[in-house]
């Protein structure tokens, strides 16, 4: 591990008219992370991701990937990706899928051709199928091909198991983690998914709104949030405070809250109140990531 | 081998924890051929590097050895180490028994009561329909 950052961006910004897609994004995905973006529909991943490709022009802040602008040497930086976007549109629909794999394969020196093959059988694909006629989980399966295909240092999948079947969803993420044993690769990957991604991801980021709330290693997520089981006086009221860290009071002696801090001073806060913690459980990778979607976070 | 997905603790001591077990039901022996890091990660869904962190530890612990240019082997004079396995058991059941109120004193009373009563009624696991369980 060479301890760097694979993807970087500075302070991006985006608008569409009067809405905010970004605000000041500052992503750090380190050199050989899964990287899991998570966040509500509109929040800004797939903004993102278009943002590193070049694909969207950010209105302020700059990207890079392994070091190379994403505006100024954006096809050098491009030459590092495979990329899934969020809808699959592969532009040449008169061509078969056999000769768009070709096609694609000219453009990278590093395609691995028995591999794209092995890839293509594993994901069932037709390849004597116009890919004009391709239903959207086809599309997918081609498209996650043409990423994986060429063996690139970083992966953008935006939605990458999206409109898969539950059995091809599994069998994908199966052949993301061999493509990491066999391949030293970084991902970078949004979902809403975050469940299925549970034990593959090893650092989340949480957009809210354009906004990055949250972004940490599993360690450090999982030492974030803990779910607390508190005893509590009949009648007590959470400080105002307390509750924006969202602690809810509903009148019952024992109470649980998943909470965002400090563990310690948490348990300091909560002592103060009046209320009593009997337990701090950890959370999984999933649970963790979602309780900074859920309610306000004091930072 | 499973993982149980809600399990908080780190991955790669639940993949640790998952091959002591094996060991001790006797599912994994002396000179077996471990799958490969690729294999395991792509079977269980798990980064490769977590579960290259385990058979490192295991390894370090003398549980596994690496034979050049063919594999990860479980070690000649492995024994299986039952009282650590012992130990997780008994930690989780002890978490839960706190977590119901029940002190350590009753708690072991009851096992042993459940356990005689078991002989004319054997148990049914209460979570078999849940994954992760492991074998």
């Amino acid at each position: 591990m060479s301890g760097g950052n694979a993807v970087t961006t500075h302070g991006i910004s985006k608008r569409y008219g009067r809405e905010t897609a970004l605000d000041g994004v500052n992503l750090r995905v380190p050199e050989g992370a899964v990287y899991v973006l998570v966040g509500a529909n509109g929040a800004g991943k797939s903004t993102t991701l278009k943002v590193l490709m070049n694909l969207e022009r950010a209105d302020a802040g700059t990207a890079e990937i392994h070091g190379l602008d994403t505006v100024r040497r954006g096809p050098e930086a491009r030459a590092q990706v495979g990329y899934v976007p969020e809808r699959p549109d592969h532009g040449y629909r008169w061509m078969m899928c056999r000769g768009l794999l070709k096609h694609v394969a000219a453009y990278y020196p590093t395609w691995d051709h028995p591999y794209a093959d092995r890839l293509s059988l594993a994901f069932g694909l037709r390849l004597d199928r116009q890919v004009a006629t391709l239903s959207k989980g086809e599309s997918r399966r081609l498209q996650l091909v043409l990423a994986l295909g060429h063996r690139p240092p970083v992966l953008l999948l935006d939605e990458p198991t999206d409109g898969l079947d539950p059995v091809v969803r599994s069998r994908t993420l199966s052949l993301l983690a061999e493509h990491l044993a066999d391949t030293p690769t970084t991902i970078l990957i949004s979902t809403h998914h975050i469940h299925e991604l549970e034990s593959l991801a090893d650092h989340v980021g949480v957009l809210r709104d354009g906004r990055l709330v949250a972004q940490m290693s599993r360690d450090e997520l999982q030492r974030t949030v803990g779910r607390y089981r508190v005893e509590i006086p009949m009648g007590w009221q959470a400080t105002r405070e307390l509750q924006v860290a969202g602690v809810r009071a509903n009148g019952v002696r024992e109470a649980q809250w998943t909470l965002v801090g400090d563990q310690r001073e948490l348990i300091d806060r909560l002592t103060l109140a009046g209320a009593h913690v009997r337990e701090v459980q950890p959370l999984a990778l999933a649970d963790a990531a979602l309780a900074f979607l859920e309610h306000e976070v004091t930072r | 081998m499973n993982l149980d997905p809600r399990d908080p603790r780190p991955l790669y001591l639940q993949i640790m924890d998952e091959v002591r077990r094996a060991l001790v039901v006797g599912t994994l022996r002396a000179e077996d051929p471990m799958p490969s890091v690729r294999e395991l990660s792509s079977q269980l869904v798990v980064n490769p590097r977590t579960v290259s962190q385990a058979y490192q530890e295991l390894e370090r612990e003398g549980v596994l050895y690496v034979r050049r240019g063919q594999g990860t082997f479980v070690s000649p004079d492995v024994r299986a180490d039952r009282r650590v396995v012992a130990r997780e058991v008994a930690k989780r059941a002890l978490l839960e028994a706190r977590r119901s109120g029940l002190g350590v004193k009753e708690l072991i009373e009851t096992i042993r009561k459940v356990a005689t009563e078991e002989v004319e009624e054997p148990l049914v696991p209460a979570s078999s329909s849940k994954r992760g369980d492991g074998k």
